[in-house]
């Protein structure tokens, strides 16, 4: 059974190879497009044009644009993303120290979401054809309109100003210091016994991780209700309620088990929703992990970077769709045998 | 035609038209009146507008609206950091979102429906290399996607709505060709052909009407996709330039205020979400009201 999940999740790797090439090619020519010259930010202003000439030719920016590819992709075989131009650290340096933060943050995110909307799409099921269902459809609706960052701006204001029971800047108190061996802040402090530190880092993702969640779980309770609502004509629903069981038990026993599963491809394929969500809620939060560095990157037309991280958050997305279609072969007997 | 009465039920005269509307879908009828009241705000922006919204009062900066203690009646929502009013730009905002989103929305819906009507018909090789772009584009984060193409195109009205077209044109291509591959099955659609009508006409006149309803739908629900991407591109600096007024900026520029002046926040915050609101109303209740499934059940 192990086996047979690790050759399925290796051959859903070895499919993704080519389209992270192919994406690779996407970033490289959009980013070539830009009209600003991007050695204007590497240079004094009183260069002359013989330096600008030099720094281009150093660069490779001189070379056609298949030839700079064909160089940058032999880089990032050898791990080798560049240096950012506005901090000279190399790149793959910076994502390295961000990206723990950026996948605590969803992760934590996307379970609070679980939490939110499996209980949400239950409540919606059950008031299918009663006299709340238009104001509890309205309400989900509304719900839908509000983007995570708008969430994001509610809770700083609500717990953050107005209500001062949360931390709403940064991942840690400044004078907390996190060295560990993962990144993970949550498992480090866990794992050297830092328990007030954990508090500390926990009560940091509470805010953050709430908006992310907010702004994802009206998705996820539609999709439950919806497929709550298939299963419900099934004769394995009818066999249970025959048998006597409690209307309650033959929800959560038989149906949600069932519905649950066009709602993990509705994850799956959403993750991205959710893990781009991350750079504006960063940005509010000033969370110091990949999507707020991607920010910076941008207004500061770092070139590098921006190829970077874009690459990775597509390298994110691609491992964690082949992960929740592994995930099905385990929750999914039937799917076991193939 | 937000009002018009989409009715799954049988027409009973006498009811106005209005009223028919609401029993048949009170959804599409709420988001309707939202959507053309908030158009009819677009248009006549300079009348309704108490201020010119980017006229800067210095000597007033930060006033709450007007039913506060010290409150001015010229200003009934308060006045930003700048001195400018409150009203007026959330008034004028309008006219910025519903064009963008709009303009997004229309040409998302082309490039979309031209891919996924074009790959549903021909299939074989044309479908699949279709799929794979759409499969391709979808590994980007959207967010991430449409930062890096502001970066490459640069800002100005115009990129944002190219931006959020090259984006989003894939939730269409996707949706539409599903549903196209459905109706290329129809014995109506091999008759068409059989008849020896060109590629173009069977597209057109057998397979695309099919389609209107889907397509509406997500119409409807792209305008309000569009609306919050622009508000999230101005909010990051990447949008529009400084003096075009639009709601992410004003929650952009409110941001650093709203400790002492919450109403700059609240007011584009509102403005924002009734919108979007209003349009994913709109597009849920034709959703329900168009679905020939969902009309047996009724």
């Amino acid at each position: 059974m192990l086996a047979a999940l690790v050759s399925h999740f290796t051959r859903r790797l070895m499919v993704a190879v080519p389209t992270m090439l192919a994406l690779s090619i996407v970033v490289f020519i959009v980013l070539r497009l830009l009209p600003a010259d991007p050695l204007g930010m590497m240079l004094p202003p009183n260069a002359t044009n013989a330096e600008v000439e030099a720094l281009r030719h150093t660069m490779g920016l001189d070379r056609s644009l298949l030839v700079q590819y064909g160089i940058w992709l032999g880089q990032v075989l050898q791990g080798d993303l560049g240096r950012s131009i506005s901090s000279g650290v190399p790149v793959t340096q910076l994502i390295a120290h961000t990206l723990p933060a950026t996948l605590e943050l969803s992760f934590v995110a996307l379970f609070l979401a679980l939490l939110i909307s499996v209980p949400g799409g239950l409540l919606l099921y059950v008031l299918h054809d009663r006299r709340g269902e238009l104001v509890a459809d309205a309400a989900l609706v509304l719900l839908i309109s509000i983007p995570g960052f708008l969430w994001g701006i509610f809770l700083m204001l609500g717990f953050g100003v107005y209500w001062p029971v949360l931390p709403f800047s940064g991942r840690f108190s400044s004078d907390v210091v996190a060295a560990g061996p993962t990144g993970f802040v949550l498992v480090d402090f866990l794992l050297r016994g830092q328990f007030g530190h954990w508090l500390d880092a926990l009560s940091h993702l509470i805010l953050p991780a709430t908006a992310l969640a907010l702004g994802f779980s009206p998705l996820i309770v539609r999709v439950l209700r919806a497929s709550l609502l298939e299963v419900s004509h099934e004769q394995y629903v009818t066999v249970a309620r025959l048998r006597g069981q409690p209307e309650w038990r033959v929800i959560l026993r038989h149906m949600l088990r069932n519905a649950f599963l066009p709602t993990l491809t509705l994850i799956g394929v959403q993750f991205g929703f959710l893990f781009g969500g991350t750079l504006l809620i960063e940005m509010i939060f000033s969370f110091p992990g990949l999507g707020n560095m991607m920010v910076q990157a941008v207004r500061n037309h770092d070139l590098p970077l921006i190829q970077g991280i874009s690459l990775v958050f597509c390298a994110v997305i691609l491992l964690i769709n082949a992960s929740v279609d592994c995930l099905y072969a385990v929750i999914d007997p039937r799917l076991r045998t193939s | 035609m937000s009002t018009l009465p989409i009715s799954t039920r049988t027409w009973r005269p006498g009811l106005s038209p209005l009223k028919a509307a609401m029993r048949a879908s009170p959804k599409a009828a709420i988001g309707g009146a939202i959507v053309l009241m908030l158009v009819l705000i677009a248009i006549f922006a300079p009348y309704i507008a108490p201020n010119d919204p980017l006229e800067q009062d210095l000597l007033s900066p930060l006033l709450p609206p007007a039913w506060a203690a010290d409150g001015m009646a010229q200003f009934p929502l308060g006045t930003d950091s700048l001195g400018r009013c409150v009203l007026s730009r959330l008034i004028f905002g309008t006219r910025i979102a519903l064009w963008v989103g709009l303009c997004a929305a229309t040409g998302a819906m082309l490039a979309g429906c031209v891919l996924a009507l074009i790959a549903a018909y021909f299939g074989g090789r044309v479908d699949r290399a279709i799929g794979y772009l759409v499969d391709l584009w979808m590994s980007f984060p959207p967010v991430v996607l449409s930062l890096i193409l502001m970066v490459g195109l640069g800002t100005g009205v115009g990129n944002v709505i190219l931006s959020i077209i090259l984006v989003d044109w894939t939730r269409f291509c996707r949706v539409v060709r599903a549903e196209a591959l459905k109706i290329r099955r129809n014995d109506y659609v091999t008759a068409a052909r059989l008849m020896g009508f060109g590629h173009l006409r069977v597209i057109l006149r057998e397979m695309l009407p099919g389609l209107v309803p889907l397509i509406l739908t997500l119409f409807s629900l792209q305008i309000g996709i569009a609306i919050i991407v622009e508000a999230i591109l101005s909010f990051v600096g990447l949008s529009v330039p400084a003096d075009v007024v639009a709601w992410g900026v004003m929650i952009a520029d409110a941001r650093s205020t709203m400790q002492e002046a919450i109403w700059t926040l609240i007011a584009p915050v509102v403005g924002i979400v009734f919108t979007v609101f209003g349009f994913n109303l709109l597009s849920d209740g034709l959703r329900r009201a168009l679905d020939p499934r969902q009309r047996a059940r009724n």
